[in-house]
């Protein structure tokens, strides 16, 4: 490829990408290959050549909605466009014969979207129904069915089909209905309402106001803006949606403050866990005067639970990639690092044709787009270290020694990788840059609450009815994550407590969940941030049998540097293992608060000082599971979990 | 080097090789057997051959070291100009052994001018790198919250039995591994597991016998 100059980039980001009216996008990424995604897509490849017309079948990255996996998008000329969950081969069969062949949606399959629209503008084609509530007695078949039959009673028949949906995105919201392709979607459908939905909204594209879902979406897809939209290994593709225009903007008359300047105004804060302020990070890297400076993405992702910077990395590595060129030109590096889990290997050879396509179009190398700036970058593989993602020990192991951290200061800004000034970005944060330069930091900073501004991408997982990927602006609450986004707790269990930021993080109780999410309001539960994992446990999980589970992972992980980890950790968990048997001593719960409050104030690393969080949440806020477990051993703790009646508030989302 | 990776022309006489200690052996018991004990003349003249035969070995061994020294030079030349290139050669060391031979790391040792002692330093720091062979079919069961909380332990209660080992370990006949991982980022479809790179997810216990039976016998499941 020939170099390209600033005009080639704009003139890519005008022309529009889509070539026909008719395709199809298989997300293809490590959950997808794991769900059969691939063998999906090569059904699609050959199955679109027996048509008669032409199809495009396009790899793309996730769009999020992990729970129904292996996901499909399809646009056919003259249909609306919709999203196919679970599509195994069979499906991936039907959906050749019965869509795109005899232009009928499939039932069971398709994810409702979740941008809805509050006016019908133009005639509706399809409705999708689904029943949302959690209870047992799917009322789904006998709406779809009446809302046929009332269909055929006005003669619509042929113009208007009825769908089963496989998700509506709204939940507990009795029988929901979505036209498409308007996407107005109707709540709390009740059986008369079904004659008046036909006569008013089909026929007199009218909304009815009582049944209209108004709730605006609550995700806002800023770091994963182009995830789901085309191929992540294609690179003209990634020019076309606008990737690498922040890089245009930086290069073409931005001196470096100018960018710090924006990054401030955006509020942008670490999105790795710690929340320290990106600007500041670049502005004090930028001050120490030694060269040469190293910038390096962190996708180290070692939470157990968390997936955001896999998906990422795996949908859209050139906006990662731009972040890092940005925040090099900032900085001033020359350098780039990206470390990357070995066990992502399709996020790695992503990232590495990454490279290698912009470093072929001239985006990498010597004088960037004539600017003058040089940069280059390499990817590092992390080799399975949980303490690597610590800044100290990630730059041992990029230096090929064990990863264990040291102590700081002196901070990496002033002392870091090969001894030389280091920035060290995560994915999210570095995802999110290209955006903020491309619509101005104010635009960002609109998001969020207080000190915490812009979306976070969550994982939510665990016992939860949908685990999915969701960007959210900061401030909303977790009981919204959880239940407005998700769809509450897996199997109609009351939920016991959302536990955030993995291995360093805490557990949340119930009553908290109308907590808005912010660094510093997590910080005040126990809790932290975190990279972005949110694990959902229902009543049935025993909290010490969790906090057993973290601590273990803390202590395998443990690099034995200092003391108070080491031998802290493995005696604390002696006495959970103890508790867990039913063995428990008397003086056991101080015993433990002793030894947390050691290891939080003597230990050298965030994962020493953040290892007893877990414990010591649940402590918190379930003292007395951990005394029944004391006094009567397992048996009785779990009889005394289960005979606490749910207090009336937790059964239902509050704002329903 | 693990079985699978010897190339398919194998020169004839190492299977017979292979058994012919084993026949001896079985030739010394029945001496033993008979006699009671080992005569000293018809001890004298097995060492004697055991000697000659090590010698050979040793000129064996040094002929198939040979091949790994070049390996291990290329590699070296390959990431030379790389600061900190350990890391990235033992990696490559790993994908193509599926663990790093003792042999090997001390060829790297010596090619690199580091100390043998560091390179352990590394490769037992770090859980990717492994320092036995794997089996003949490797299963990854993912030990992450998702899957922890959605019935991973019993999971592996059930192919620890099943297959007869601890995790972290192979079987004696080197066919399965079996270890646990952190999360392999599934948590979609938790609980998961990894069986000799492919993924399988929305499992419970009684999917491992349908999985590993599927796995060591490909042509009855299909």
């Amino acid at each position: 490829m020939n170099k390209l100059t600033f005009a080639d980039l704009e003139k890519y980001a005008k022309t529009m990408a889509d070539s026909g009216p008719n395709w199809v996008r298989v997300s293809i990424d490590t959950g997808g290959i794991a769900a059969g995604a691939d063998t999906v897509c090569t059904i699609f490849e050959k199955g679109v050549g027996t048509l008669g017309f032409p199809v495009e079948v396009r790899h793309v990255g996730s769009l999020g909605y992990s729970f129904a996996d292996p996901l499909v998008e399809i646009a056919r000329e003259g249909m609306p466009r919709v999203i196919y969950g679970r599509v195994d081969d069979e499906v991936a069969h039907q959906i050749l014969q019965d869509h795109l062949a005899g232009r009928r949606l499939l039932d069971d399959h398709i994810l409702a979207w979740r941008n809805r629209a509050l006016t019908f503008d133009g005639p509706s084609t399809h409705i999708l129904v689904k029943d949302t509530s959690a209870e047992k007695g799917d009322k789904s078949q006998f709406f779809q069915f009446s809302l046929a039959e009332e269909l055929k009673r006005c003669n619509l028949q042929d113009k208007v089909q009825v769908v089963r949906a496989l998700d509506m995105g709204v939940y507990d919201e009795g029988v929901a209905v979505q036209f498409l392709p308007s996407r107005v979607t109707y709540t709390n459908v009740l059986a008369p309402d079904v004659a008046r939905i036909v006569k008013t909204s089909v026929q007199g594209k009218k909304i009815i106001d009582d049944l209209l879902y108004k709730k605006p979406d609550k995700q806002v897809r800023v770091v994963m803006r182009n995830c789901g939209k085309f191929d992540p290994e294609n690179f003209q593709d990634s020019l076309r949606y606008g990737v690498y225009q922040g890089l245009v903007r930086v290069l073409s008359g931005m001196k470096p403050e100018d960018v710090i300047a924006e990054m401030k105004t955006s509020g942008l804060r670490g999105r790795g866990g710690a929340g320290f302020p990106t600007w500041l990070k670049w502005q004090i890297t930028r001050a120490v005067q030694r060269t040469p400076k190293y910038i390096i993405c962190n996708g180290d992702e070692g939470d157990p639970g968390a997936y955001m910077d896999r998906s990422v990395l795996e949908g859209d590595p050139h906006s990662v990639l731009e972040g890092l060129i940005i925040a090099a030109y900032a900085i001033g590096a020359a350098r780039g690092y990206f470390y990357i889990r070995a066990e992502y290997p399709l996020a790695v050879s992503r990232v590495e044709k990454a490279i290698a396509d912009a470093r072929a179009a001239g985006l990498l190398g010597d004088n960037i787009l004539g600017s003058g700036f040089s940069f280059d970058a390499k990817v590092r593989l992390g080799a399975g270290a949980f303490v690597c993602g610590e800044e100290t020990a990630l730059i041992a192991s990029i230096e090929s020694k064990r990863g264990s951290p040291s102590p700081r200061p002196p901070y990496p800004s002033e002392r870091g990788l090969f001894g030389q000034p280091t920035a060290i970005n995560n994915v999210e944060t570095l995802a999110a840059v290209p955006a903020i330069l491309v619509r101005g930091g104010t635009w960002y900073s609109q998001h969020g609450v207080e000190k915490s501004r812009g979306t976070k991408v969550f994982a939510v997982t665990g016992k939860v009815r949908h685990p999915q990927l969701v960007e959210v602006p900061l401030g909303v609450t977790l009981r919204d994550i959880v239940f407005d986004l998700c769809g509450g707790v897996f199997g109609g269990k009351a939920i016991k407590a959302v536990q955030t930021g993995g291995p360093s993080g805490g557990m949340i109780p119930e009553h908290l969940l109308d907590t808005k999410v912010s660094y510093e309001s997590l910080q005040e539960l126990g809790s932290i941030m975190g990279s972005g994992g949110m694990i959902v446990m229902d009543q049935d999980d025993s909290m010490v049998e969790v906090s057993r589970f973290y601590l273990r992972f803390c202590v395998d992980e443990s690099c034995g540097k200092c003391a108070p980890c080491r031998i802290g950790g493995y005696q604390m968990l002696q006495i959970l293992n103890r508790l867990a048997r039913g063995r428990g001593e008397k003086g056991d719960v101080e015993r433990i608060r002793a030894i947390s409050t050691a290891m939080q104030k003597a230990s050298l690393c965030g994962l020493g000082q953040t290892a007893p969080n877990p414990v010591l949440s649940a402590l918190r806020y379930f003292e007395p599971e951990f005394k029944a477990y004391l006094e009567g051993g397992v048996s009785y703790a779990r009889k005394m979990s289960a005979n606490r009646p749910p207090e009336p508030v937790a059964a239902e989302p509050a704002n329903a | 080097m693990p079985p699978e990776t010897v190339p398919p022309e194998l020169p004839t006489q190492l299977s017979a090789w292979k058994d012919e200690e084993v026949a001896l052996l079985e030739s010394l018991e029945q001496i033993e057997h008979k006699h009671g004990f080992i005569p000293r003349n018809i001890a004298e003249e097995v060492s004697r051959v055991l000697e000659v035969k090590l010698e050979r070995l040793r000129k064996l061994q040094i002929k198939v070291e040979s091949n790994v020294r070049k390996e291990v030079d290329t590699l070296v030349t390959k990431w030379k100009d790389e600061e900190g290139s350990l890391i990235l050669i033992l990696h490559e060391i790993e994908n193509q052994h599926g663990y790093v031979p003792r042999e090997i790391a001390m060829e790297v040792s010596y090619a690199l001018g580091v100390k043998l002692a560091r390179i352990y330093e590394v490769l037992t720091f770090y859980h990717y790198f492994k320092l036995k062979p794997p089996g003949r079919h490797n299963m990854s069961l993912c030990l992450g919250t998702a899957c922890y909380l959605k019935g991973a332990p019993a999971m592996l209660a059930e192919a620890k039995t099943l297959l007869k080992v601890e995790e972290g370990c192979t079987t004696a006949d080197r066919e399965w591994h079996l270890d646990v991982v952190r999360c392999i980022g599934c948590c979609g479809m938790s609980p998961a597991m990894v069986v000799d790179g492919k993924t399988y997810g929305r499992l419970n216990a009684s999917d491992v016998s349908r999985i590993v039976n599927q796995t060591t016998q490909p042509k009855a499941a299909s």
